[in-house]
């Protein structure tokens, strides 16, 4: 083989490795590096070649079927396709033909042991191409194999940089020093590296965005009112994303953070929040069409104004404890249920409307048992630490803080989940061993030990307000700010109770630059659906008016040019047209005579045949026997190139004389 | 589609021939296991391909960008022989100087011939020999037809030669040697010198422009002499037709005028020292002048059977002895054409030059040849006629020329294998591919 020493057994001992098939490696490696010691050589023939082949080729698609076949027992979660796994066993599969290839006197293979019609060509007598020395493609084979091991380390990397460099040294140009091969190839390293994360994680990008976007095609709405799937109890990380889902303006004394709520539940069974009694009622829009009230103004109220995308123009309004007026909204059919959620039935897919709220909420309904219960097998665990905390025997007002108090100095927030002991409920597991977890953990255990205390609780789901967005100038809220919160009824009214640690914020941050770049993108986006659902109070569209002004410029400028340049200039130019000759016959004068008399010539009637016309209609016509011979003069005249004569010429003009005379003592006498 | 596919074949053969001259052998190596790491990485959760393939990218890009600045101030000479032959292995030197300031090694030389691609007109109309057998995707789309027009426009191949050092100002010689594949013009445009990175994978080159042009002329066998049978004939232009313009025949004495002696003939120096009209007297020359008849009426362009015609036309021109004879080599392309070789004239290798060239006619019939043979008959001692055919204007053709007492040896080259016909006692049979051995035993 034409590869440096050591280099083969070196790649097939690198992909044994990483593939966890070091002893079949080992022994390939020692029999291919053996032929540099062994000095006996195989004679083998075209038909030898195309025999080892075919063999391999069986090994081949033998070890594929086989696993494919298998391939649905030999796969664990996650695990290897069995396309991956014939690709990490391909060095084994064809180590024979480069075992052959090592030990024949040829030390080549030929081209016609792969491909049945060069064997063909070979077999006609026909030239064939040469032969393949497969060291080097070897080495390549056996590394790219040890890259479907998949094994996540800087192993493979290194490894693979160091079997390029060894089979680059022989190769590198003499012209320049070592050094400068060194240089380059440690750039080539550092690169590579770099851009191999870049590459990793453009993928992963690429697939959230990608996942995102088919996500919000099949989704029916952004929140279902009567359901809410919790990711309890879900194993590994949790990821959110950056898009901005609402704009929120805070009115005169709103401080945010503040949270906006989109629906509530009241019954939990395992990991699914249920809203029950929740039936929808629409909501009559007050005389304008665009307010739409749920109950008396409980007092002095404040205000926040919220922008927010409706797909398909349905979808829940967001909006904070209290709110008993939702203005400016367009929409044809708003409804709510007992549970305090606001649905825009029919609107349009970029809403903005103005909540006004203050004092207790008119929205929710008065709890009912529901709200009072706690079911298995989250009953046990949620009473016995109420019992802890001793809830029963303090007032309602103050069984709020003491579980706030409970989650802040005991919990931790996190998105990342491991495993959990057989047989234990997530809430459990949460509450008892792991005390760290994500919102929905937070709420939903806060609203079980909250109805165990003997509070009357719901679950509740909406948006943090928090995030001030210099490029908007307004508040935005992204799809990573959804947040999970209680409710409890306390003092006959219902408060949020949100026992998440503030941490969340922070730890679900996104990547500054990345993040500007999508929220240019997402700006551009909400401008242009602002002008195209309108906007009552201005916004850009007012100022698309403007774009007419040029416009109507250009069309003036347009139609004064084309008016300009029209006709006029042109008629101008157009070159005075060459005379006919024969023009100026007197014939015509003849012609003019008897269209004066009514027996003009007809359009496109040759002159001999309006003559003949004439006479066989027996027109009045004097001297109408001359006319034949002047017609045959003029003619000469008008069509003959070579024209007239003076003395034809002048005969003609006479000739014409004489009939206009007696033409016009005929018409004198008449 | 046609035009679709003839421009998809140019531009892929002239990529890939850029990229053969672009990639050494690492670098051929590297692009492919690029390609397939790329392929293998495409998901970069299933395996560690991707690792493989920006390692390999950032190779090329670094590689890629130590090409630029590459400009080597070296001079360059060919010194070609004057002929080459078809099938022969053939060399000639290119010398450098180094005119710059910096010694120049590890430098590769390559030589630029002209595109070997062939114009759409020839893609559509040639037809690759045995074209017919092929199946119906080859003949629709034409890949084998391009194959072999390429290969057969390809007169030689050279392969890159190192370049030895040179330090500044000094100069060195590289040597190629190759061997001519087919006959015909070899144009050099130009030398390429080739410098690989450090690393080794891709070529910086930078091309001098050099033209020059090689004669490849065709294969010739060793034949017995011919022994053409003939009288010797008149030649109007006597002997020395060459060296002069007009009717000049051989000039014999001087004698008085007669009334009707045109005025050009009176010798005024006579004239001046006798006092009366002295005119030049000439005499008509007869000798032996023979006609090599190439027949090109063939469609099978570039096919074995018109390449071993040549041969054979080329090997005759050789074995005719032209010292004290004529041979005119008669046949026709765009037009008719007759090229004379022998005594006084120039000489057989002329012959083979214009050989190097001839290309089929498809334009025209057999019969312009016919016709162009008969108006020289009455000059020619004896004729030989190389023929692609023996079908009937090529039977009348000879016979025509028998009856006028003209002698013809027919040549008939026939495809290998084809069966002795009638024209066995009239014509020499040559079998294509086996002309060397036909011709042995004449």
């Amino acid at each position: 083989m034409t590869t440096p020493p050591l280099l083969v057994g070196a790649a097939v001992c690198f992909w044994g490795w990483e593939t966890g098939l070091s002893l079949p490696a080992l022994f390939v490696a020692t029999l291919l590096e053996g032929s540099r010691v062994l000095r006996w050589r195989l004679e083998l023939s075209p038909s030898d070649w195309n025999r080892v082949s075919d063999v391999c080729a069986l090994l081949l698609a033998g070890s594929g079927l086989y696993l494919f076949a298998t391939s649905g027992a030999l796969r664990t979660v996650g695990g290897p396709r069995a396309f991956t796994l014939l690709l990490q066993r391909l060095p084994l599969i064809v180590a024979l033909l480069v075992a052959c290839q090592a030990y024949s006197t040829a030390g080549r293979v030929p081209a016609s042991a792969f491909f049945w019609a060069l064997r063909r060509r070979a077999a006609r007598g026909e030239a064939t191409p040469g032969a393949l020395d497969l060291g080097y493609p070897y080495v390549v084979l056996c590394v790219l194999s040890a890259s479907a091991a998949n094994v996540r380390t800087p192993t493979f990397y290194a490894g693979l940089c160091a079997l390029a460099a060894w089979a680059l040294w022989r190769e590198r140009s003499r012209r320049f020093h070592p050094l400068a091969w060194a240089g380059l190839l440690t750039a080539a390293v550092a690169l590579g590296w770099a851009g191999q994360a870049l590459l990793h994680g453009a993928q992963e990008k690429l697939e959230q965005v990608v996942f995102e976007y088919i996500f919000s095609l099949v989704r029916r709405a952004d929140t279902d009112p009567f359901r809410s799937t919790t990711a309890i109890g879900r194993l590994g990380e949790l990821k959110f994303s950056d898009r901005i889902l609402l704009r929120v303006d805070p009115g005169p004394g709103v401080r945010p953070p503040f949270l906006l709520r989109e629906a509530s539940y009241n019954v939990y069974n395992s990991t699914v929040w249920f809203a029950t009694g929740a039936a929808f009622a629409p909501v009559q829009a007050e005389a304008d069409g665009a307010t739409w009230r749920f109950g008396a103004a409980p007092g002095p109220a404040r205000s926040v104004g919220v922008a927010a995308y409706l797909p398909r123009g349905r979808g829940m309004l967001a909006l904070p404890n209290g709110a008993f007026e939702v203005g400016s909204l367009a929409a044809v059919g708003v409804s709510r249920n007992a549970l305090g959620a606001v649905r825009v039935d029919e609107g349009l897919g970029l809403v903005s409307y103005r909540a006004r709220f203050g004092g207790a909420s008119v929205l929710d309904g008065p709890p009912g048992a529901v709200e009072d219960t706690v079911r298995a097998p989250e009953s046990a665990v949620v009473s016995r630490l109420a019992a802890e905390l001793d809830l029963a025997a303090k007032p309602p007002s103050e069984r709020l803080a003491v579980v706030a108090r409970f989650f802040a100095t005991n919990f931790r927030y996190r998105t990342f989940q491991r495993g959990r002991p057989a047989g234990a409920a997530p809430l459990e597991d949460f509450l008892l061993r792991a005390r760290a977890g994500h919102c929905e953990y937070f709420a939903t255990a806060t609203v079980l030990l909250l109805r165990a205390a003997g509070v009357p609780a719901r679950y509740a789901t909406g948006y943090a307000v928090q995030e001030w967005s210099a490029l908007e100038r307004t508040y935005v809220v992204r799809a990573r700010h959804a947040h999970s919160w209680a409710l409890a009824w306390v003092d006959g009214a219902w408060r949020d109770l949100d026992t998440t640690p503030p941490v969340w914020v922070d730890e679900e941050a996104g990547t500054p630059l990345l993040e500007s770049l999508t929220d240019l993108w997402a700006l551009a986006e909400y401008l242009v659906a602002r002008w195209r659902y309108g906007e009552p109070d201005g916004g850009p569209a007012r100022w698309l008016g403007w774009l007419l002004v040029p416009l109507g410029l250009l069309l003036g400028w347009r139609l004064y040019r084309r008016r300009r340049v029209g006709p006029g200039p042109a008629a101008a130019a157009a070159p005075p047209r060459a005379p006919q000759p024969g023009e100026d016959s007197e014939f015509y004068l003849i012609e003019r005579e008897l269209t004066r008399a009514g027996l003009g010539r007809r359009p496109a009637e040759a002159a001999s045949a309006w003559l003949r016309r004439l006479r066989e209609a027996g027109a009045p016509v004097a001297a109408a026997e001359a006319l034949p011979g002047i017609l045959a003069l003029h003619y000469r005249y008008r069509f003959d190139p070579v024209g007239l004569g003076a003395g034809e010429r002048a005969a003609l003009r006479s000739r014409v004389e004489a009939w206009l005379d007696t033409h016009a003592a005929t018409a004198g006498e008449s | 589609m046609r035009r679709f596919t003839y421009r998809l074949f140019r531009a892929t053969a002239s990529l890939s021939s850029r990229a053969e001259r672009r990639l050494t052998r690492a670098g051929k190596l590297a692009l492919a296991a690029l390609g397939a790491a790329g392929i293998l990485g495409f998901d970069t959760n299933r395996t560690l391909g991707y690792q493989a393939f920006t390692f390999l990218l950032a190779l090329f890009v670094l590689a890629f960008a130590w090409r630029f600045g590459f400009r080597p101030r070296l001079r360059a000479r060919r010194v070609l022989p004057r002929f080459l032959t078809a099938g022969e292995p053939a060399a000639y030197r290119v010398v450098f100087t180094n005119d710059g300031g910096r010694l120049e090694r590890g430098l590769a030389l390559l030589e630029n011939t002209a595109d070997p691609w062939p114009s759409f007109e020839e893609f559509q109309t040639a037809r690759e020999p045995g074209e017919a057998r092929r199946n119906w995707f080859d003949r629709k789309v034409g890949y084998p037809r391009w194959d072999w027009l390429v290969r057969r426009n390809q007169v030689a191949l050279m392969s890159p030669q190192p370049l030895p050092p040179l330090p500044p100002g000094d100069a060195g010689e590289v040597r190629i040697e190759f061997t001519p594949r087919r006959r015909g013009r070899l144009e050099l445009t130009s030398v390429t010198l080739a410098r690989p990175d450090p690393l080794g994978l891709l070529n910086a080159l930078c091309t001098i422009p050099l033209p020059g042009s090689l004669l490849v002329l065709p294969k010739r066998y060793p034949m017995p002499a011919l022994g053409l049978p003939g009288p010797r004939r008149y030649q109007r232009g006597g002997v020395a037709l060459a060296q002069s313009v007009g009717d000049s025949e051989e000039f014999v004495s001087l004698r008085d005028y007669r009334p009707g002696d045109p005025l050009r003939r009176i010798h005024w120096k006579s004239l001046a020292r006798v006092g009366r009209p002295v005119v030049k007297e000439y005499q008509d020359e007869f000798f032996v002048r023979h006609a090599l008849v190439l027949d090109t009426f063939t469609d099978d362009a570039g096919g074995e059977r018109f390449e071993d015609a040549v041969s054979v036309a080329a090997s005759i021109a050789c074995a005719v002895q032209t010292q004290d004879s004529l041979l005119d080599l008669l046949f026709v392309g765009p037009e008719t054409y007759c090229f004379t070789a022998g005594r006084g004239l120039s000489d057989t290798e002329r012959l083979l030059e214009v050989l190097a060239g001839v290309r089929v006619c498809r334009d025209k019939p057999f019969r312009t040849l016919h016709h162009a043979v008969l108006e020289r008959q009455d000059a020619l001692s004896a004729c030989v006629a190389v023929l692609l055919a023996w079908d009937e204007p090529r039977r009348q053709f000879v016979r025509d020329l028998r009856a006028l007492g003209t002698p013809v040896r027919a040549f008939v080259i026939v495809e290998a294998g084809a069966p002795a016909g009638e024209a066995a006692g009239e014509v020499h049979r040559l079998e294509a591919g086996r002309v060397a051995e036909g011709l042995r035993h004449l």
